[in-house]
């Protein structure tokens, strides 16, 4: 006895039975974790932890509802509970048209911390749902940065010029107006022929470059950004969640033109993802406005007048010339961001490129065309080989600049 | 003391002046008809009677003939499973177009390898399949790696679960590609 008492009052007992202590709470934590874990890796694809429907029921408080036997059963083979006659089950494979859920056998430890899960499901989710829209604060460009700078230091000089004229006052001194300074300054300075020589030319020169820029710019709409009627984020969609360009742009390899996605290529993933990460369910709720679809009871509204969503178009070539898509991105297999600039990384897309013809001709004067895997061409392309030996065979050897190719 | 004020004044007009630019117009065009020409162009809006109907019951487009005419429904999904066999052959180039279109369009959920691992983040897309799974039964009684040619391209064609129908973006023989690819390399 006197041995086991010794034991209790050493400090290494303390030690371990703090341990054993904290190692039980550990492995507490870690079913838990386990639980979300199975549910995220198995179950997310047909239930959500709410109450509405996805493929199957919303699983919010299914372990009060339910019997936890039951809830094994019916996991783990849910055909044979049917089979077997439980009325309960034949209900339920009743309401969702008689597809089968899928037989997953999890152990009893699985289930345990599956059930402890659904027991007491993480409370941030249900925080997310409730949360009030959250949209991206505006930016402020630059350009309008600077002017409300120069704005302040404006006010700024002209506040310290009254408060000295008002000092000066009090004292009995002479005193001065902005205006009038900065008047006999400009005819001091111009008293010189030579300074005003200078602002003559100075002036000229800066007209021509305004006139310049204009006119170098017409027609051109380089960095043109303009709002869409729904703040789509490419960053998002293609950068974040690595989705490609293909997916949603269809016809970019078999057409003339890159098609913008018709709706239904949005509500392949939204009719399950009903909330964004940036504008929460404001900006997708365009999207089921347009299409006619309720996100509450995720199904589409019957006899609903769909409406298009009216995007912008930003790249516009004028009528006089042809460009082809395909051509470019099928045969010519050049990546989309090789003209659109790094799309996946743009939340607004602007334009990246000229698309002027100096710079349709210097791509082609530079891109070598690639001949593998082209059969069709093959005995053109071998006496391309022997008629430029030696040479880089570049777009415009074969026929890239000829005016009749765009412009017809 | 004058100086300085005249100076400073002048430098933060021209900083106000060199401030000016916008980027949400379009700016000048040199002959606006060659930009919006009478002619409609695609996605342009028109007031053109009936221009937009959709063509006659039962017209097919060049090359693309509809072989696949199971319902989008449980019993349509499990008889195409049965019936229903890919025409293809299995050769190099169907199966490297497969996996180009497989990357494409799937790859962002089903994962490079078919595990399921994609790069789409969404927790709702957390749960997707590994295609060389053999333990869990699906719906149509077998598991992932004995899904038959039928059962992937009524999925693909109707959307199957969490995943939505992709007939609109992925033609028939494009559709036939994939499933000759997942068949072949990551089923087994």
């Amino acid at each position: 006895m006197n041995i086991i008492k010794d034991m209790i009052q050493t400090k290494y007992f303390k030690k371990y039975f703090l341990l054993t202590i904290l190692f039980t709470f550990s492995i507490k934590a870690f079913s838990q974790e386990d639980g979300a874990k199975i549910f995220k890796q198995n179950c997310t694809a047909c239930h959500v932890l709410g109450e509405t429907k996805l493929i199957g029921p919303g699983l919010k408080g299914i372990t009060e509802k339910r019997d936890k036997e039951w809830l094994k059963k019916w996991i783990n083979n849910s055909s044979e509970l049917i089979a077997s006659g439980d009325a309960d089950a034949i209900a339920i494979f009743e309401e969702y048209n008689k597809v089968a859920m899928t037989n997953f056998y999890f152990s009893d430890e699985e289930f345990e911390a599956l059930f402890a899960y659904l027991d007491a499901p993480p409370v941030e989710e249900a925080v997310v749902a409730t949360q009030a829209p959250v949209i991206a604060e505006e930016k402020m460009s630059t350009s309008t940065q600077l002017m409300i700078v120069a704005l302040i230091l404006l006010i700024f000089i002209f506040i310290l010029t009254s408060v000295k004229n008002s000092l000066k006052e009090s004292l009995g001194q002479e005193t001065e107006s902005v205006t009038e300074a900065v008047k006999s300054n400009i005819l001091l300075f111009l008293s010189n022929t030579f300074n005003k020589l200078f602002v003559v030319l100075f002036l000229a020169i800066i007209i021509l470059k305004f006139v310049y820029d204009a006119m170098m710019g017409v027609g051109v709409t380089t960095n043109y950004q303009p709002e869409q009627p729904i703040a789509f984020s490419h960053k998002i969609h293609a950068g974040d969640n690595g989705i490609d360009c293909n997916y949603c742009h269809v016809s970019a390899r078999k057409s003339k033109h890159s098609s913008i996605p018709s709706a239904n290529v949005c509500m392949n993933c939204h009719a399950s993802i009903v909330e964004g990460s940036i504008a929460g369910t404001t900006e997708l709720q365009k999207i089921y406005d347009a299409v006619g679809y309720d996100p509450d009871s995720r199904t589409y509204i019957e006899g609903y007048e769909q409406k298009p969503i009216e995007w912008v178009r930003i790249h516009n070539l004028p009528d006089l010339s042809y460009f082809n898509h395909s051509q470019h991105v099928t045969v010519g297999q050049l990546e989309c961001q090789e003209c659109h600039g790094a799309i996946e990384e743009m939340d607004v897309v602007k334009q990246h490129s000229e698309l002027t013809m100096g710079w349709c001709i210097e791509c082609h004067r530079e891109t070598e065309v690639k001949m593998e895997g082209n059969d069709y061409y093959t005995s053109m392309h071998e006496k391309m080989k022997q008629k430029y030996a030696g040479e880089k065979i570049t777009v415009d050897k074969i026929g890239g600049l000829e005016c009749g190719k765009c412009h017809y | 003391m004058n100086n300085i004020l005249t100076k400073s004044i002048f430098i933060i007009l021209a900083i106000f002046l060199s401030s000016c630019d916008s980027d949400s117009s379009r700016g000048y065009e040199f002959m606006p008809n060659m930009y919006r020409s009478p002619s409609i162009e695609t996605y342009e809006q028109h007031s053109i009677k009936n221009f937009d109907r959709l063509p006659v019951n039962g017209t097919v487009s060049r090359g693309n003939l509809v072989t696949f005419n199971y319902e989008n429904n449980l019993e349509g999904y499990l008889s195409a499973g049965k019936n229903f066999s890919n025409p293809l052959v299995n050769n190099d180039k169907n199966l490297k177009d497969g996996e180009a279109l497989y990357g494409m369009f799937c790859q962002h959920c089903h994962g490079a390898t078919g595990a399921g691992d994609g790069s789409v983040q969404h927790p709702i897309y957390s749960a997707v399949p590994h295609y060389n799974d053999s333990k869990l039964l699906r719906r149509c009684g077998v598991p992932m790696c004995d899904l038959e040619a039928g059962h992937i391209f009524h999925a693909i064609t109707y959307g199957l679960n969490a995943m939505g129908p992709h007939a609109s973006q992925i033609t028939e023989e494009e559709r036939w590609k994939i499933v000759l690819y997942v068949q072949e390399k990551l089923q087994k």
